[in-house]
C-alpha cells in the first residue's frame, strides 16, 4: 500500500481524478439544490412553457409569427434574425475591411491617410453609441406620407427603405438561400471531376429554376411579380421594407466591424514577404494581379485565425440589438423571461443558441485554416 | 503533496455543505423583515414617472414607493426603515424569488402564469390600471380603428404587448408593432415619429405626454383597451406578510371613506367619530396583535403618507403634474372600484 503512494505516477492520477470528482459532484449538487428550491418556491420547471403560446408579437422576423406562435417558434424566429443581420454583418465588414487594408498599404499618400481616419474614428467610438447614432439618423427622416421617393418605386421616411421586390414570401427565402447553399456544396464536390464552365452554369440554372418556381407558386393568386411599395394610409404596402431597426444594427455593426477586420487583413497583408510581391512585380504582373494572385492568398493565411475571433465577436455583437429595438435573440429570450419567467430555462437556451452559432463559425474557420496551412509546419 | 490533497478535499466539503444549507430557515417573511429592521422593496431602473422616479434631490417618490414608505412604518413604525432596490420589470421576479427584496410594489398585473407557474402570491389589487392608446395629434384620429396600418410601440415584456395584441384581433385592426426594452428608448422613438401610437398604461402615457416639447402634440384616445389589477405581490407561502399588506391598502382606503387624513389623524385618534375609526386608529385595541404589529400601526402609516386619496392626488393626481383623473381608482361610493375591507 505504502508503495502505491509512494509511485509518483499513482499520486498524480489519484490526485487527477479526485480533483475531477470534486468538480462533478460539485455541478450536481448545486444543480439539485438548485431544483429543489425552485420546487420549494412553488415555481415551474422545465421546457413545457415552448409548447404554449406567447400570446405578444414580434415586429420582425423572416418566418411568420404570431401571438398564436409558440415559444419554441418564436425563440427560432429570433435565432434565425441574429443569424441574418449577423451573417451580413461579416460579409459586408469583410469586405470593406479589405477596401480599408488595401488603402492603408497603398502607396498613395492620401487614400493611406482616408484609411487610417476612417479606422481611428469606427474603432474608437464604442458600438452600441455608432448603433444608436444611425438609428436616430433614420427615424428622424420624414413620416411615410412625405418620405423622399425614387422614381415612385424607392421611399426613404422613418419607417425604413421601401423598395420593389420579387414576390416571394420569408418561407421562399429560406427554401432560396437552402438552395444555394446545396449549390455551393455542389460547386466544391464536383471541382475535380467537370469543367468549371459548365458547372457553375448547372449551379446557376439550378438556383433560377427554384427561384421561378417559388414565384410563380408562392404569391397570391393574381399579384404582379414584382412587387412594388405604395403610400396605403398610415403605411406602405407592397415590396421590401427594411426597417429602421434594421438597417440601423447593421450599418452600425457593419462600419465598426470592418475597422477591426481591415486592421486585421492590413496585418495580414504586411506580412508577405516583400521578394514575393518583387518577384511578381518583375514577372511583369501588374498591382491588381500582384493583389490578387500573390499578396491576398498569402495574407490570408496569416490573418484568418485573428479573423475568427473577430467573426465570433462581432456575431455576439448583434445583441446591441435590444437597445434599438430589433427582436434579435437575445431580445426574444429577454421578452420571453418576463413574459413566462422561466428564467433558468431560457438563460440555457441563450446560451445554447450562441454556442451553436459561435462553435459553427469556429468549427468551419479551423477547417478552412487545416486547408490552407503550410503542410508539415505547426 | 498530502496537505494539498487535504485543502482540495476540505475546500470541496464546504462548498458542497454551503450549496445545502441555503434553505435551512424555516421563519416567516415578516418576522425576518422585523429582525432585520428594515424593508427592502421594489424601485425601478431609470424612471417609471409617477410611481417610480428620483427626483432633484436625489430622492425616491411616486405612487408606489408611497406604498412601500406606507408599507415600512406599518411593520416597522417609520418610513426610513425602507430600502429601495433599483430593479427592471425583467429582474423583479427572480428578485424576490432570490430574496433580494421582501416584497413588490411595482405596478404588477395580476396574471395566471405569475400567480401560479412563478411562485407568487398577490395582494387585493391596489390599483386598477387601465390600458390607452396615444397617439399624434396632427393623425386625427379618433379611435384606436383610424390608425389601422400605423405602427404601435410598446414596452418590451409586459402585459401590454398581450393586451394590445388581443385587443388588434378581436377588432381585426391589421397593425404592426414594434417593442422597445426601455421606457426612455421607447418615448424617444414616439417623439421622433418611428412610431404613430404607443400602447400602454393610462399612467405612463400621461407622463409621456406632459415631458413632450409640447404636450399638445400628443393625445391619449377614448377607447380602453382593457383593465388590469394590480397587485403587491410577495413570495407563494407568506402568508403573515400577505395579511399586513392587505390590510395596510383597506386602512388607507379606510382612512379616505371616514375622512381621515395626515392632518386630522391625531384629533381622529383622540376623539374618534365612530368604533370602527377608533379600532383603524389603535384608540381601541385589536388592530395591530392579530397581525403581530403594534396597535397604533395604521395611525403611524396615515400620519406618514395620509389616506389613499392624499397618496394618489400627491403623486398622480391633481396635485403631481400628470394630472391623472381618479376615475376607477376612486372609492365605490365615488364612482370608483376600490372599498375597504371590514374591520370588526
Amino acid at each position: 500500500m505504502s508503495q502505491l503512494f509512494s509511485s509518483q505516477k499513482f499520486r498524480r492520477t489519484a490526485l487527477q481524478g479526485g480533483f475531477i470528482l470534486g468538480v462533478v459532484a460539485l455541478i450536481v449538487s448545486t444543480v439539485l439544490v438548485g431544483k429543489s428550491n425552485i420546487a420549494d418556491q412553488g415555481m415551474a420547471t422545465g421546457f413545457g412553457f415552448l409548447e404554449q403560446t406567447t400570446g405578444w408579437p414580434v415586429n420582425f422576423s423572416i418566418i411568420e409569427v404570431t401571438g398564436r406562435s409558440t415559444y419554441a417558434l418564436v425563440l427560432w424566429a429570433g435565432l434565425l434574425n441574429t443569424m441574418l443581420v449577423g451573417f451580413l454583418t461579416l460579409i459586408f465588414a469583410t469586405i470593406l475591411g479589405l477596401v480599408l487594408a488595401l488603402m492603408r498599404v497603398s502607396s498613395n499618400t492620401l487614400i493611406k491617410l482616408v484609411g487610417a481616419s476612417y479606422v481611428e474614428v469606427f474603432r474608437n467610438v464604442p458600438v452600441i453609441l455608432q448603433v444608436f447614432f444611425w438609428y436616430a439618423i433614420l427615424t428622424h427622416l420624414p413620416s411615410p406620407k412625405q418620405a423622399y421617393s425614387l422614381g415612385e418605386s424607392f421611399y426613404l421616411s422613418n419607417r425604413g427603405i421601401m423598395m420593389p421586390a420579387p414576390a416571394l414570401s420569408g418561407g421562399d427565402v429560406l427554401w432560396l438561400t437552402a438552395s444555394v447553399i446545396l449549390a455551393v456544396i455542389f460547386l466544391l464536390l464536383t471541382r475535380k471531376h467537370l469543367q468549371s464552365g459548365p458547372r457553375w452554369a448547372i449551379a446557376a440554372g439550378a438556383i433560377f429554376i427554384v427561384f421561378c418556381i417559388l414565384l410563380l407558386t408562392g404569391r397570391e393568386p393574381d399579384s404582379a411579380l414584382i412587387s412594388v411599395p405604395q403610400l396605403k394610409g398610415l403605411r406602405f404596402v407592397g415590396g421590401i421594407t427594411l426597417k429602421p431597426e434594421f438597417t440601423a444594427l447593421l450599418v452600425g455593426l457593419t462600419l465598426f466591424g470592418a475597422s477591426y477586420i481591415g486592421e486585421i487583413i492590413r496585418g495580414g497583408l504586411l506580412s508577405v514577404d516583400r521578394g514575393k510581391l518583387e518577384a511578381g512585380r518583375a514577372l511583369g504582373f501588374s498591382t491588381l494581379q500582384i493583389n490578387r494572385l500573390i499578396r491576398i492568398p498569402l495574407a490570408f493565411r496569416a490573418m484568418l485565425p485573428s479573423l475568427t475571433n473577430q467573426y465570433i465577436w462581432l456575431m455576439k455583437g448583434t445583441t446591441v440589438g435590444i437597445a434599438v429595438g430589433y427582436p434579435d435573440y437575445f431580445a426574444i429570450v429577454s421578452t420571453s423571461i418576463n413574459q413566462s419567467g422561466q428564467t433558468m430555462e431560457l438563460l440555457a437556451l441563450l446560451m445554447g443558441g450562441f454556442i451553436l452559432i459561435n462553435y459553427s463559425i469556429g468549427f468551419l474557420m479551423n477547417l478552412l485554416n487545416e486547408r490552407i496551412k503550410l503542410k508539415g509546419r505547426n | 503533496m498530502k496537505t494539498k490533497l487535504t485543502n482540495l478535499l476540505t475546500a470541496g466539503a464546504i462548498a458542497f455543505g454551503s450549496a445545502t444549507a441555503v434553505h435551512a430557515q424555516d421563519q416567516g417573511l415578516l418576522d425576518t423583515i422585523i429582525e432585520r429592521d428594515s424593508l427592502l422593496c421594489t424601485g425601478h431602473n431609470g424612471s417609471y414617472l409617477g410611481f417610480a422616479e428620483v427626483d432633484g434631490a436625489g430622492e425616491w417618490q411616486g405612487f408606489d414607493i408611497e406604498f412601500c414608505k406606507a408599507l415600512a412604518t406599518a411593520i416597522l413604525g417609520s418610513p426610513d426603515k425602507l430600502q429601495i432596490i433599483p430593479l427592471s420589470w425583467a429582474q423583479r421576479f427572480p428578485a424576490i424569488q432570490s430574496g433580494d427584496i421582501d416584497v413588490i410594489i411595482k405596478v404588477t398585473g395580476w396574471t395566471m402564469t405569475r400567480d401560479t407557474e412563478l411562485g407568487l402570491q398577490y395582494s387585493r389589487p391596489y390599483f386598477i390600471g387601465p390600458f390607452y392608446v396615444m397617439s399624434k395629434t396632427e393623425l386625427g384620429a379618433t379611435g384606436i380603428a383610424d390608425l389601422e396600418g400605423g405602427v404601435f410601440c410598446v414596452n418590451a415584456g409586459t402585459t401590454v404587448e398581450r393586451v394590445l395584441t388581443d385587443y388588434m384581433e378581436t377588432n381585426g385592426i391589421d397593425y404592426e408593432p414594434l417593442a422597445f426594452e426601455k421606457g426612455e428608448e421607447l418615448r424617444a422613438a414616439f417623439y421622433a415619429g418611428r412610431c404613430d401610437a404607443i400602447a400602454g398604461f393610462g399612467p405612463f402615457l400621461s407622463a409621456t405626454r406632459v415631458n413632450a416639447d409640447n404636450p399638445d402634440d400628443f393625445e391619449i384616445l377614448g377607447d380602453v383597451l382593457a383593465l388590469e389589477p394590480e397587485g403587491i405581490v410577495v413570495k407563494q407561502g407568506e402568508d403573515d406578510l400577505l395579511d399586513v399588506v392587505n390590510w395596510m391598502v383597506s386602512a388607507l382606503l379606510m382612512a379616505e371613506e371616514n375622512g381621515v387624513t395626515q392632518a386630522n389623524v391625531d384629533e381622529m385618534k383622540a376623539n374618534p367619530p365612530t368604533a370602527s375609526v377608533g379600532r383603524l386608529l389603535g384608540s381601541t385595541p385589536g388592530v395591530g396583535t392579530r397581525l403581530g404589529l403594534s396597535d397604533d400601526w395604521a395611525y403611524n402609516v396615515i400620519k406618514t403618507v395620509g389616506n389613499y386619496g392624499e397618496i394618489y392626488e400627491r403623486t398622480v393626481g391633481e396635485g403631481s403634474r400628470y394630472k391623472l383623473p381618479r376615475g376607477l381608482n376612486n372609492l365605490w361610493s365615488n364612482g370608483g372600484l376600490l372599498y375597504p375591507l371590514v374591520l370588526d
